[in-house]
């Protein structure tokens, strides 16, 4: 097994994990892909260092892993090559079992990853409506049987629920691509503003780019605090032949446009883009970190997985020797920037650059950071009022500026 | 849901905004020091302690106006209960002074206004004029004018620019002017600004300062004006005013020869759908011609509040509106605003605070009464461009009344000399609503404005004199 909790993250999300015969039955340890895209039926395993890892498990591709979990009195084990470490499991939250007043499952409401919890209140994503969905997704697919969206109310109730459980720190609301001017930002509006008014929470929000910029100034004026226009692939050809959605709805240009002006808005290192590894070669991955870092925007790699109900089923998995190089350089790369890598941290299902430091040449100094203090209950408590006196400091209605002239 | 355009973010160094917004509780304190200051430093051995009281809470609400520390109705509430608390006046007294005239006429006015507004008789008066005046591009700018003056002799300046700017806003957009380089588009929103505000000078009803300072004034001395006295007494200020803007306009912002059909037939739209006038509408008309035939011929017999009242209760009697519809359009905060201010100067004045501050302010500077009427307008003209003109009446009428008794002056000339002055704002947003409509169209930067604004307020800084010394003594006025 390797020591590094970084390689191991990756191997374990790439190649998942095997379960030991007495664990196979354990439905209690699996969470549900309700709701993101890119991941399997998946156990959160929390390795050495802290660090999250969302494993397949019980999946065609996981049956050949070389990681084995298995379970004693004391608790679980990962075994590899002979050599066995112990690692943590994030059980399913109870609010899984709960229902909403309405009668929806909450665990079709949200699904917790690590400190979060995951909300895509949307019916459908509209690129998949219209045939032209990201082959790599099937998060479009799963909209299919939602005909209408999830209510505010519904929302409300699931996130109280996993704040009771102790289960989450913040909220993550994600959409596909809703179509109009705002890409989803009026749409989203009542979920944030109905967050932040019962909760003392940070709100990340994942959508497509708006048209206009000023619906990004909108998204920050109501409450959001990080955000993500994610353009996947950096390979212009590619982009074109895997999400063609993306490339006809919105255009390349646009993701990277909106990204770097909501860079200009939001908190430094609050505003990322996923880059999908494994689906185009590794250079080309590292030229499109090297285009977001330049515009202060954090690059979160996420390894390509082909899960038997998308697209690209029978594309081939990356290999860690491939990979491994571009974490290198997206760690060294957005520590040169002077990113903040604190805020968008612990993703159970990507790499992210804070992670990425296990990744790091011996040459490049890993500062003794902010990671843990972030951590901390207090340094959480302390990065969300800073955001709100932020967001009070910078945003004013145009409204105001009339008040000075009305007599 | 909210718009996208009601937020702003503003990208400044984040010490920059921190600094700004520790503005507020900073100039609050600075408030508080001044009043303290003036309570404990100021040695006055010649004022009365009321007056001394009176002098601090003056000074007090001098720099929260002057910096809108707190929005200005907040200042003069502030005055009220600074009045008794400090023992300058009996709570009775103080209060009693929102019972003021004046106060009744603005809101008659309002009431009157808001009426017209709302059953689109005003708005029905400005597309007649406009369809009249607008065929050729220069008339359609000449027409939006002369209808912003004359509706500003019978409404607040602040609705009749109201009421134009989305009909200009539509013209506008009908012949696709660009807003960064369209002196067309320039010149219609000037038209409506500065037409609204030399317009709003002739009558009383044109802006809520011309009754505040007769308020002070009435408080004051006892004395005031009729409707048809202000109206001869300004009027040709508003004519000559009027030529010369209408140069400066046509100056500084050449507009070509620019089609303006497409105008025309946007105006004549809205025309053919409002249809007919309305039962309700041919009342309103009828009560408001009334009204003002009344306020002309019988004001000193009646009383211009009554007949504001009357008219208002009538318009309810006849059923042609509804309190709903008024609600809405009646500025209450403006209202408190002048009980406020006419209290403050009541105050002044009754305790000799008013006295000897004038004693050593304009009059230890003022040589005569020419440099002091001089001062007091530019004082004027200057204050209003950086704060609200009512804001502005509030601070100089209980002084400029003061300083009259002391050069031989009638103390009932300082209204208008303090009162016209103050609705000349001809540059900056903040002056007055309509600037600020102008600018919000997007046509309009401040550095368009400042030369011909400072130009415009010149020639009506030497106009304004002259009458004060040439044209007032044809009404008793003696210097
Ligand atoms: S945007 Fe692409 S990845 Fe996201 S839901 Fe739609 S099809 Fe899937």
């Amino acid at each position: 097994m390797s020591p590094n909790p970084g390689l191991l993250k990756l191997d374990l999300a790439i190649r998942g994990v095997s379960l030991d015969q007495s664990l196979r039955n354990r439905r209690d340890l699996f969470h549900e892909p309700s709701v993101r895209g890119p991941i399997a039926r998946c156990l959160e395993l929390v390795l050495p260092g802290e660090v999250l890892v969302s494993a397949p498990a019980d999946e065609a591709f996981t049956a050949d892993s070389p990681y084995r979990l298995t379970q004693d009195a004391k608790g679980f084990y990962l075994e590899t090559d002979g050599e066995r470490s112990e690692v943590g499991i994030v059980a399913p939250p109870s609010y899984y079992r709960k229902k909403t007043r309405a009668g929806t499952p909450m665990w079709r409401v949200g699904s917790s990853y690590g400190p979060y919890i995951a909300i895509n209140p949307a019916s459908r994503c509209a690129f998949s409506a219209r045939g032209s969905h990201c082959r790599f997704c099937d998060v479009s697919n799963q909209g299919v049987d939602r005909t209408e969206p999830i209510s505010v109310e519904d929302v409300v109730e699931t996130v109280r629920a996993a704040f009771a459980d102790g289960a989450i720190e913040f909220v993550y609301l994600h959409i596909g691509y809703i179509e109009g001017d705002d890409s989803g930002v009026q749409f989203i509006e009542p979920y944030v503003r109905a967050i932040k008014r019962h909760f003392d929470t940070l709100v990340a929000v994942q959508l497509q780019p708006p048209r206009e910029d000023r619906w990004i100034d909108h998204l920050y004026a109501i409450g959001v605090d990080a955000v993500s226009y994610s353009i996947q692939i950096h390979d212009e050809h590619l982009l074109a032949e895997m999400c063609a959605g993306r490339v006809e709805q919105v255009g390349r240009q646009r993701y990277y446009d909106a990204l770097a002006h909501a860079a200009s808005i939001f908190p430094n290192g609050t505003v990322w883009s996923d880059l999908i590894i494994g689906l185009e070669p590794a250079e080309s991955t590292q030229s499109g970190i090297d285009t977001l870092v330049a515009m202060g925007v954090l690059p979160v790699l996420s390894v390509f997985r082909p899960l038997s109900d998308i697209d690209l089923r029978d594309h081939p998995m990356p290999s860690i020797e491939d990979v491994a190089p571009v974490f290198t350089h997206l760690f060294k790369r957005v520590l040169e920037a002077g990113i903040n890598m604190n805020w968008v941290r612990d993703l159970s299902f990507a790499v992210t650059p804070f992670e990425a430091r296990f990744f790091a040449d011996s040459d490049t100094p890993i500062p003794s950071g902010l990671g843990p203090l972030y951590r901390s209950k207090l340094g959480n408590m302390a990065v969300r009022n800073l955001s709100k006196l932020r967001r009070r400091l910078r945003v004013r209605q145009v409204s105001d500026s009339y008040g000075s002239s009305n007599l | 849901m909210s718009q996208p355009n009601n937020f702003v973010v503003d990208t400044r160094p984040l010490w920059i905004l921190v600094l700004q917004r520790m503005k507020q509780p900073v100039l609050l304190m600075i408030g508080v020091g001044l009043y303290v200051a003036v309570r404990t430093l100021l040695v006055a051995t010649d004022l009365s302690p009321e007056g001394h009281r009176a002098l601090a809470v003056f000074a007090l609400c001098v720099f929260y106006w002057v910096f809108d520390v707190l929005p200005l109705m907040i200042t003069s509430i502030l005055a009220i209960i600074l009045l008794p608390l400090t023992g300058v006046l009996p709570a009775k007294e103080a209060y009693a002074l929102f019972g003021s005239e004046a106060v009744f006429f603005i809101l008659g006015a309002f009431i009157l206004a808001a009426a017209m507004m709302k059953s689109g008789l005003s708005g029905r008066l400005a597309l007649v004029i406009l369809s009249r005046f607008g065929h050729d591009p220069v008339a359609l700018l000449r027409g939006i004018f002369i209808l912003n003056a004359t509706m500003s002799f019978f409404m607040s300046e602040h609705a009749v620019a109201a009421m134009t700017f989305p009909i200009l806003v539509e013209i506008t957009a009908a012949l696709h002017l660009p807003a960064s380089r369209a002196n067309y588009g320039r010149s219609l929103f000037l038209a409506m600004a500065w037409g609204s505000t030399i317009g709003g000078v002739a009558t009383l009803l044109g802006g809520a300062r011309a009754p505040l300072a007769l308020g002070i004034l009435r408080e004051v001395t006892g004395e005031s004006y009729s409707f048809a006295e202000w109206a001869a007494l300004n009027i040709p200020l508003t004519l000559s005013l009027s030529v010369a803007a209408w140069f400066i306009l046509r100056t500084f912002f050449p507009i070509g020869t620019p089609d303006v059909s497409k105008a025309e037939q946007a105006v004549d739209e809205k025309l053919m759908k409002i249809g007919r006038m309305t039962l309700q509408e041919r009342i309103i008309a009828v009560v408001m011609l009334g009204t003002i035939a009344t306020w002309i011929f019988f004001g000193e017999h009646f009383g211009l509040a009554n007949i504001a009242l009357a008219a208002v209760v009538l318009l309810f009697a006849l059923g042609a509106v509804e309190w709903r519809d008024v609600e809405g359009y009646v500025n209450w905060g403006l209202i408190l605003m002048y009980g406020g201010a006419i209290s403050l100067g009541s105050a002044l004045h009754k305790s000799g605070a008013a006295e000897w501050l004038a004693d050593h302010t304009i009059s230890s500077w003022a040589s005569g009464p020419v440099s002091v009427v001089l001062m007091i307008t530019t004082a004027a003209v200057m204050l209003t461009e950086m704060m609200s003109n009512s804001a502005a009446v509030a601070i100089l009428m209980p002084l400029s009344i003061a300083v009259a008794a002391q050069f031989d002056l009638d103390p009932k000339m300082m209204a208008p000399l303090v009162a016209v002055p103050a609705g000349l704002s001809f540059i900056l947003p903040i002056g007055t609503p309509a600037n600020a409509m102008a600018y919000s169209s997007g046509y309009l930067r401040v550095r368009d404005l400042i030369l011909p604004g400072l130009l415009l307020h010149g020639i009506a800084l030497v106009i304004f004199n002259c009458l004060v010394w040439f044209y007032w003594p044809l009404f008793g006025f003696k210097y």
